[in-house]
């Protein structure tokens, strides 16, 4: 059996892999957004609020950040349905899952920067005298966001790749589709390296972005 | 003596004790009398209490005992375990620290007008003015769109100082402002704390720096194992001190100078 690669045969899946790219797209970015504004809400109340919140909410995100994607995944895809009675659309599971692993992980993100707001900034905060509402809102959480801005692009890639794991429970993204190509016209070399190029092509600038924003940003407003 | 005038004092600090925990303690009974317009200058060994009386004044510390009044009336004091401030009279001081603690994150202008607008909700026009003033007086005028990171640290420490102007302090504090400065950049700070001085403010100030104590000081305070040890004129304590540990203490750091 002659082993000469083929790409051409791609051509003939164009509208098929862009509608998987468009799902991916969808689910991560709307993942990113929501799993973002969690982890930011949950470091904080992990940062203050009172013992049991940062007992359960400890929980929650040790978690979701000590087991597979993978097993998430299928825990809200089936278990979830049946224990709430409810069924949802692939997409709805998917979001629900990924925002919540997104949530877990950025919250660590927001915590850990929290913290790296030196002391002495609260005490500047004190001898001018500042409100409580001022010293939070106007010194320490931007602060905290600007540092975390780094890790939180980072992690945002890593939601983009890891986003394709929906496709193990049958959801139509760029994987998913890209295995069916594969399977129909048993080219999976060809196939799945263009899916993985079309992966990179949408991830490198990214992670690039956190070097430009860790080097031009930060340096800028650090101390 | 002015120990005698009882309640004309600027700050008055009264058998202050001071505990990092349950083993070390840094302030152990330590009295000063500041009156209005004094400009005193704390020296001693380090370890010896001196920034961390400074933070008890400002009202970033928990004491454990005593209290201090200012401008009469009551300010900070030990109440079984907890320390009560008031707030109120906290505002009327001023402190800057040793390593500028500027928001990096706000331009200088921003960093000055920051605590007026939401201490005295004053007008972002109106503190803009005012703060371009202050920069102007401390050669920082052409800075105010600058961030901290772009200025170097004697220029810091002069917006850190212009900082707590803002608020019309009636006490400023500095905290070994110019210890963590490149020697050459720590006259450029010292010019400004003399400004201040001739102006008439009072300050109450920690510095590793004799030769600016003397220049600055109307009184020098010797501070060594959390209490006072001598209190008195400039050239009395710097130049002739009566006790032993501060002859000690002035004949070393001066042999170091020299």
């Amino acid at each position: 059996m002659g082993m000469t690669l083929d790409f051409s045969i791609l051509l003939l899946f164009t509208d098929a892999l862009a509608l998987g790219l468009w799902t991916t797209l969808r689910l991560t970015l709307l993942c990113i957004v929501l799993g973002t504004t969690l982890g930011f809400v949950i470091g904080l109340l992990r940062s203050s609020g009172n013992a049991v919140v940062r007992g359960l909410l400890g929980l929650y995100v040790e978690l979701f950040r000590g087991t597979p994607v993978l097993i998430q995944l299928f825990w809200i895809f089936f278990c979830l349905p049946l224990i709430l009675g409810v069924e949802f659309s692939n997409f709805v599971s998917a979001t629900i899952a990924l925002t919540l692993y997104m949530g877990a992980i950025t919250s660590e993100t927001f915590r850990a920067s929290l913290r790296s707001v030196g002391r002495e900034q609260m005490d500047a905060c004190v001898a001018l005298g500042l409100p409580r509402r001022a010293q939070i809102v106007n010194v320490i959480l931007p602060q905290a966001v600007l540092r975390a801005v780094p890790t939180l692009l980072s992690n945002a890639v890593s939601l983009f790749k890891e986003s394709a794991l929906v496709s193990a429970v049958g959801m139509a993204d760029l994987m998913f589709i890209g295995q069916n190509i594969s399977n129909n016209t048993a080219r999976p070399v060809e196939v799945l390296t263009v899916v993985a190029a079309i992966y990179f092509v949408i991830a490198f600038p990214l992670t690039r972005a956190v070097t430009v924003v860790e080097q031009k940003l930060l340096r800028k407003f650090s101390a | 003596m002015a120990d005698m005038r009882d309640g004309s004092a600027l700050v008055e600090i009264r058998d202050l004790h001071k505990s990092y925990g349950p083993n070390i303690q840094v302030l152990k009974g330590l009295n000063i009398q500041m009156m209005p317009g004094e400009r005193v200058v704390v020296i001693g060994p380090s370890g010896g209490g001196k920034s961390t009386l400074l933070r008890v004044v400002m009202g970033l510390e928990q004491i454990q005992g005593g209290s201090v009044r200012f401008g009469g009336k009551p300010y900070i004091s030990a109440k079984g375990d907890k320390t009560v401030i008031d707030t109120e009279l906290r505002k009327q001081i001023g402190m800057v620290f040793q390593h500028y603690t500027l928001f990096p994150h706000l331009s200088i202008m921003e960093n000055l007008i920051l605590a007026p607008r939401k201490v005295h909700g004053e007008s972002r026009a109106s503190a803009r003015e005012r703060g371009q003033k202050i920069l102007e007086r401390f050669g920082l005028g052409a800075k105010a769109d600058a961030y901290p990171s772009q200025l170097s640290g004697g220029q810091k420490q002069r917006v850190a100082i212009a900082r707590a102007l803002m608020l019309d302090p009636k006490l400023m504090l500095f905290d070994e402002v110019t210890s963590a400065l490149d020697p050459e950049l720590v006259a450029e700070v010292e010019a400004v704390i003399l400004q201040l001085a001739e102006s008439g403010m009072p300050m109450m100030m920690v510095t590793h720096d004799m030769w600016f104590a003397r220049n600055v000081a109307s009184r020098v305070i010797f501070c060594a194992g959390g209490v006072v040890v001598e209190d008195g004129p400039p050239e009395q304590v710097l130049g002739d001190p009566r006790e032993e540990r501060t002859r000690e203490f002035i004949n070393r750091v001066f042999h170091i100078k020299a």
